[in-house]
């Protein structure tokens, strides 16, 4: 038996030294090259594209890194468009806040999902939004290209057409000199910043929704089941908890925070 | 264009008809539990009329419907994966709860030769398998571990044949208690030493200590919480079932409190229930039922929601999936083998003893499923275990055909005194006695009561209320099954009337002592093939001589009583008349069936 077994394993070179979780080939030996929009990004990135210094996401690529064996993490910054359109600019893998979305899928293999991440309203401290109604109401500000344009056209419908922003950092913007009343971001990024400036931002409300956010790699990218494997053993040892605890400063054991109210938008 | 527009006249066009009506593509949770319910139903007919098992039409189901394949439930849906969790703990659970235990206990010795031998062989290779492809170690145990356990998918198969008392049949049953806990403890091992970094000797102590609180709270704190519960909440079934659910999900937290993987948790609840909850009892039924029907086939098919067809037929899956299939078919195999000439068993036999332990399903793909949530094994694993699971699936079930009709036919072998007990039942005030005897001898043979009310003829039919009333003081003792009417002339014929009708293999009456005309009453359970004249007893006391007044009452409280194991061995054409006796408090009178009986035909 044992030597039949042993012809099988040499006659099968293919599936050997794959690993049962996969592996993961960098396209620079040595390095986990990232892409990321924008550096520093709240909570999620901190420090320069050059000298990152901490944040969930670069804590989650330097996990990533450790696990397959990779000695430091590049970063690389590509505008969001860019990112969710399939150019990654020869990175590995982008970490960069990026909803699933099937259309997005089209350009770029998603991985396992890392965060839920709902969609959520920013609002300068003391903006009340109790109902959709008292939401409509409101001038709002969103970043073009993102789920959460759609999300606030769908489940929002405000009374005024929102001004639609090319980067995260214009729209915030938008909402700190009063161009806006209101911002559309994912739960986690938003709590990032109401966290980080509690007297110029607040998160009024949280809409329901499925949106997850995942790490994207070039399409087709044989690293995928590498990938997928890393980030399901870093949710089951605990590793994603963690990240967002340290960064997100909340308990992201849903990817939800419960603080935070949820908007009706079926009436 | 909205199927409604395509139907609209030519008259309006589909500008006007979207007007007039808003109709969108199907979404959300209703068209999701749609689809999802629709593969329930249709995944296993379709392939079941091919001649494959069920199990197979959906997994292949959830694959249609999945991210890969129409993508009508996508990769982000969390419902059916958390719906799936569910069902995975209800599978390991129903894995526990119905295997039968006495089968373990009647042939101790082979059982844990054959378990031993079909958990370490396939353990061994498949292990090697996985560090011989590069594995951590980790992998490579669970990858033994999943390929040694197996699940008893061709018992119905074997049973239907009239094989189950075969003792090879018994063996390979009972090995799976074995092989299932052993499994289990190695992924409990496994799970725990995955990511935290701690050492070895920390990862020990932690599971050391959460398997003996796990085995302490299943074996000693369920099964009373489970009884008291079953005891103060009575017989309404809703509440039996929940009970039994609340009792798995308890003790698979009480896993997870531990580190241990929950499905453990489940399993040892299963077996801590297992004398609770009767094979043939209506909480199992209920089980079964949601089991089969609802949550397993949830849990195949989000367990097919993994399936990728593009992984699936890489060179890389189909080989790892041949090694797995030789590394567990061939420790199998082996295992049969060598125990069929260990144990003196015929070559059929030694077959048989393949064919039952080499399907793998349960728990192989419980553990699967874990291994790849912990992040060790990526989706080209899973699919190749879906592969083992296919081919053992088709092989054992082919093997179990040819090895059962090549077998001598044991239509109606021995079955243990216990195993169904009928309880006749003319006052509910006095069935208790009765009862609590035919509990005490179920329980220990894994068999179920069946309280049957009898109303005499000459009576008015009006058993509502006694039969609420009966219903209730048979769920405070702890019987597991709702009583039955019937009417005849006196509560002997009517309990035996069920009991032919049940095929019972004991028969106890509760009546008061003037209702005995026309029985013979003797010192031990009748139980051999003997006719009621060739009995020596029978000359010496008849009911007509009133045998409770000349003493015979007080000889049998103290001669030889049923017990548990008692083999009854009924003959294959002819009703055989089992064991009947007279419960009347403490004492149990052994009779003959009257010579009206319908045993007397």
């Amino acid at each position: 038996m044992l030597l039949v077994l042993a012809g099988a394993l040499s006659a099968c070179g293919g599936a050997s030294g794959l690993g049962a979780a996969g592996r993961f080939t960098p396209r620079t030996p040595y390095t986990l090259t990232v892409a990321t929009a924008q550096v520093p990004d709240p909570g999620f990135w901190e420090g320069t594209v050059a000298h990152p210094t901490g944040g969930f996401e670069y804590g989650l690529a330097r996990a990533l890194a450790s696990r397959f064996g990779l000695s430091r993490v590049a970063v690389v910054e590509v505008p969001f468009k860019q990112l969710t359109a399939g150019n990654l600019r020869g990175a590995d893998l982008a970490l960069s806040d990026i909803t699933v979305t099937k259309q997005r899928a089209e350009h770029v293999d998603f991985s396992e999902s890392y965060l839920d991440a709902p969609p959520a309203i920013l609002v300068r401290p003391g903006t009340e939004v109790p109902d959709v109604h008292a939401a409509q109401a409101l001038s709002w500000a969103v970043q073009d290209g993102t789920t959460l344009q759609e999300a606030l056209a769908e489940a929002i419908e405000p009374a005024a057409p929102a001004q639609v922003l090319e980067h995260q950092r214009e729209v915030l913007l938008a909402l700190r000199v009063g161009r806006a009343r209101a911002v559309m971001l994912d739960l986690p990024v938003a709590l990032a910043y109401a966290r980080e400036a509690p007297r110029t931002y607040a998160v009024a409300a949280q809409l329901p929704s499925e949106a997850v956010l995942a790490a994207a790699l070039p399409k087709g990218s044989e690293n995928l089941e590498a990938l997928d494997s890393a980030i399901r053993a870093f949710k089951a040892d605990g590793t994603i908890e963690r990240l967002g605890q340290e960064w997100l400063h909340t308990d992201l054991q849903d990817g939800r925070d419960e603080e935070v109210p949820a908007l009706r938008t079926d009436e | 264009m909205t199927a409604f527009a395509a139907l609209a006249p030519p008259a309006l066009h589909a500008p006007a008809m979207a007007a007039l009506v808003d109709i969108s593509s199907p979404k959300g949770a209703p068209w999701e539990f749609l689809i999802l319910f629709a593969t329930l139903l249709l995944g296993p007919v379709l392939f079941k009329r091919a001649g494959v098992p069920g199990i197979i039409g959906l997994l292949l189901g959830g694959y249609v419907i999945g991210p890969h394949g129409l993508n009508l439930i996508g990769s982000g849906n969390a419902t059916l994966p958390d719906l799936g969790q569910l069902g995975l703990l209800y599978l390991m659970f129903v894995a526990g709860v119905e295997l039968d235990l006495n089968l373990l206990r009647v042939h101790r010795r082979s059982t844990v030769a054959f378990g031993l031998l079909t958990f370490a062989l396939p353990m061994t290779l498949g292990t090697i398998v996985g560090l011989a492809l590069g594995w951590e170690t980790e992998a490579a145990l669970l990858l033994g571990s999943l390929l040694a356990s197996h699940t008893l998918i061709t018992y119905p198969t074997v049973r239907e044949a009239g094989l189950a008392s075969d003792p090879a049949v018994a063996t390979a049953v009972g090995s799976t208690v074995l092989t299932d806990t052993l499994a289990l403890i190695v992924l409990a091992g496994v799970a725990g030493s995955v990511g935290g970094g701690r050492s070895g000797v920390e990862v020990a102590v932690q599971i050391a200590v959460g398997l003996i609180v796990l085995i302490a709270f299943s074996l000693l704190v369920l099964p009373r919480l489970a009884a008291l519960a079953f005891r103060l909440l009575g017989a309404e079934r809703s509440v039996r079932y929940i009970v039994a659910i609340t009792a798995f999900l308890s003790a698979a937290t009480v896993a997870e409190l531990f580190g241990i993987e929950g499905i453990v948790g489940a399993f040892f609840a299963g077996l801590a229930l297992n004398r609770l909850v009767p094979n043939e009892g209506q909480l199992m039924d209920r089980i079964e039922f949601f089991g089969g029907a609802v949550f397993i086939p949830v849990f195949l098919v989000s367990v097919g929601l993994i399936l990728n067809h593009a992984v699936m037929v890489q060179g890389q899956t189909l080989e790892l999936a041949g090694l797995f299939i030789l590394a567990c078919l061939g420790g199998k195999a082996l295992a049969a083998l060598l125990s069929g000439r260990l144990l003196g068993f015929s070559r059929p036999q030694a077959t048989l003893l393949f064919s039952l332990s080499s399907a793998q399903a349960a728990a192989t793909l419980a553990a699967t499923v874990i291994g790849f949530q912990l992040g060790l094994f990526d989706s080209s694993v899973v699919n190749a275990v879906l592969v083992v699971i296919l081919v053992s699936v088709l092989a054992s079930t082919f093997t179990a055909i040819r090895a059962s009709a090549r077998m001598p036919a044991h239509d109606h072998g021995p079955r243990p005194l216990g195993r169904r007990v009928v309880v006749g039942i003319g006052d509910p005030e006095l069935a208790q006695g009765a009862l609590t005897t035919a509990l005490g001898l179920a329980r220990a043979d894994g068999g179920v009561v069946r309280p049957v009310l009898v109303v005499p003829e000459s009576a008015p039919f009006a058993p509502h209320a006694a039969r609420e009333r009966l219903a209730r003081i048979a769920a405070a003792i702890g019987v597991d099954t709702l009583p039955t009417t019937i009417v005849d002339r006196s509560v002997m014929h009517g309990a035996l009337r069920a009991a032919a009708a049940e095929e019972a293999t004991l028969v106890l009456v509760s009546e008061p002592p003037h209702e005995q005309d026309g029985v013979a009453v003797h010192e031990h359970p009748r139980h051999d093939h003997a006719t009621a004249h060739e009995h020596p007893r029978q000359d010496r006391a008849t009911a007509h001589e009133h045998p409770r007044q000349d003493g015979a009452a007080a000889r049998v409280a103290s001669g030889p009583k049923p017990h548990a194991g008692h083999p009854h061995t009924p003959p294959a054409d002819t009703p055989h008349t089992p064991p009947v006796g007279i419960v009347r408090g403490r004492e149990t009178l052994w009779v003959d069936a009257p010579q009206d009986s319908c045993y007397s035909r």
